[in-house]
């Protein structure tokens, strides 16, 4: 049998589009992602218990079910409660809270890597806790946590095409669609996953030349 | 910083009936202290014998279970200053030197100015390079920490900790963690530092610094203080058979081939 990539060739543009996609969404995602992350890791060692226990929630829950049941609560749940999202919302929405578990996780790991002597001397230099951590332990915990976060960034663009059950036209959704036009699924997926991995690559790359400037300790 | 209240109280450190412990191990079982401004004092004696909690509770590293430590007449013990009014008043050196990796030589001294103090970038850098000569340090200001020997990181950090000007310095046993062909090099930043008229506590296992540069030695055992005197007489005629036992077994016989500068004092032991 013969594959036929002369049938998918026409129609790079969607490709191209989904791909485009895909970046935004996974980008943004990131973003607010490892914003909340480092958020949630901060209160999930936080002195105060209270908060200790909703940022271990959080992250229970979130690690506990399925990213694509969180996508659908976020989409088709919420609206319930009067809180009606369009899908590429939504979709953000659910990967960035999804992520932000994720990174809270490794961020905790992070800050309590960061030896007690740290702490100590920022302490009797003057540093408040908030600024102790803002200014000495993040920075260093940031920077031992970056080969786990790289990886929670990669993960984060390949769960990024369970955004096609929410009709977002990303990469894979793309893909269905060249698929129902041309028949040609093989040559269409092969496309599909070359892409992705294009940007998995990519992504853990311009992690590793960061890690590289950023190894210091 | 200057002490104002200092004088009208009993000391510039007044440790008053401080008592410590962890989980029911009583560690520090009354103490009490009291140091003049500009005084050295070494506190000496064996390992869990509550030295270095005592250095921690009076910069208040550690809470305290009973008791009170004023620093220049302020009872900081009392739980109602920041940790910035108490770096203002004593400064603390660690046996591991926690310099901070990821930040310059420079930005380790400038941070708590800028941030704590409110000085300006460029009057932290001119106090950072002012600091760095004076421990001898002046080409690593751009150096990360991990490029340093353990001597270079220890006098960086004796200059971080005078850049917040405090009005007295703890050294946590401050050479115990260096190769013993560094040691010289930071016991002589301390040596010049006691000369400059710094209040110091140093807790040590340097036998020749707590001889040579310091007023006033401390022997402490077992969460207490069993005797303190000028240095020419705890060496030489220690009152306590706890003391004669630790600087015993700490010193050699002079006819047993002395080893450290104290040999030709316990002649008398």
């Amino acid at each position: 049998m013969g594959f036929d990539f002369s049938l998918v060739t026409p129609r790079l543009g969607f490709f191209w589009a989904g791909t485009l996609v895909t970046i935004e969404t996974s980008a943004l995602s990131l973003l607010f992602g490892s914003i909340l992350g480092v958020f949630i890791g901060v209160l999930r060692v936080a002195p105060v218990r209270p908060l200790r226990s909703l940022a271990a929630c959080y992250i229970y829950v979130i690690r506990g079910t399925p990213t694509l049941t969180q996508l659908f609560f976020i989409y088709f749940g919420l609206p319930a409660l009067g809180i009606n999202l369009t899908a590429m919302a939504s979709g953000i929405i659910g990967l960035s809270l999804n992520s932000a578990g994720y990174i809270g996780e490794i961020v905790r790991g992070g800050i309590e890597g960061v030896p007690v002597g740290q702490w100590e001397a920022a302490r009797v230099l003057g540093l408040s806790y908030p600024g102790a951590m803002r200014f000495i332990v993040l920075p260093q915990a940031l920077r031992a946590m970056l080969p786990a976060i790289g990886n929670e960034f990669v993960t984060l663009i390949k769960e990024s095409s369970l955004l096609s059950t929410l009709a977002i036209a990303e990469l894979t959704m793309a893909g269905q669609q060249v698929r129902s036009v041309t028949y040609a699924s093989f040559e269409t997926f092969i496309i599909v996953g070359a892409i992705y991995l294009l940007l998995t690559t990519l992504t853990s790359m311009a992690l590793r030349q960061l890690e590289k400037r950023w190894d210091v300790l | 910083m200057d002490c104002p209240n200092a004088a009208a109280s009993r000391g510039i450190i007044s440790v008053k009936g401080l008592h410590k412990s962890y989980g029911g191990n009583a560690v520090l079982k009354g103490i009490d202290l009291d140091v003049k401004e500009g005084e050295v004092v070494s506190v000496i004696g064996p390992s869990g014998s509550g030295k270095s909690t005592l250095a921690r509770c009076l910069c208040r590293l550690e809470g305290i279970d009973s008791g009170t430590v004023s620093l220049c007449g302020v009872e900081i013990s009392s739980g109602s200053h920041g940790n910035g009014d108490i770096a203002r008043m004593v400064g603390l050196i660690f046996q591991q030197f926690n310099l901070y990796p990821h930040i310059s030589v420079r930005d380790n001294i400038t941070l708590s100015p800028v941030r704590i103090l409110g000085m300006s970038r460029g009057e932290a850098n001119e106090l950072a390079s002012s600091l760095l000569a004076r421990v001898g340090m002046s080409d690593k200001a751009d150096a990360r920490p991990r490029q340093l020997s353990g001597g270079q990181q220890q006098r960086v950090a004796i200059a971080r900790a005078l850049a917040m000007r405090p009005a007295i310095m703890l050294f946590d046993e401050p050479t115990s963690a260096l190769d013993p062909e560094l040691v010289g090099e930071v016991l002589d930043v301390m040596e010049q530092l006691a000369d400059s008229g710094m209040t110091m506590l140093v807790i040590t296992h340097e036998m020749s610094f707590a001889k040579d540069v310091s007023d006033r030695v401390i022997f402490m055992d077992d969460g207490v203080i069993v005797e303190q005197s000028p240095p020419a007489i705890l060496f030489s005629n220690p009152q306590r058979a706890r003391t004669r036992q630790f600087l015993q077994r700490l010193l050699p016989r002079p006819d047993g081939g002395s080893r450290t500068r104290t040999g030709d004092d316990i002649d008398g032991l």
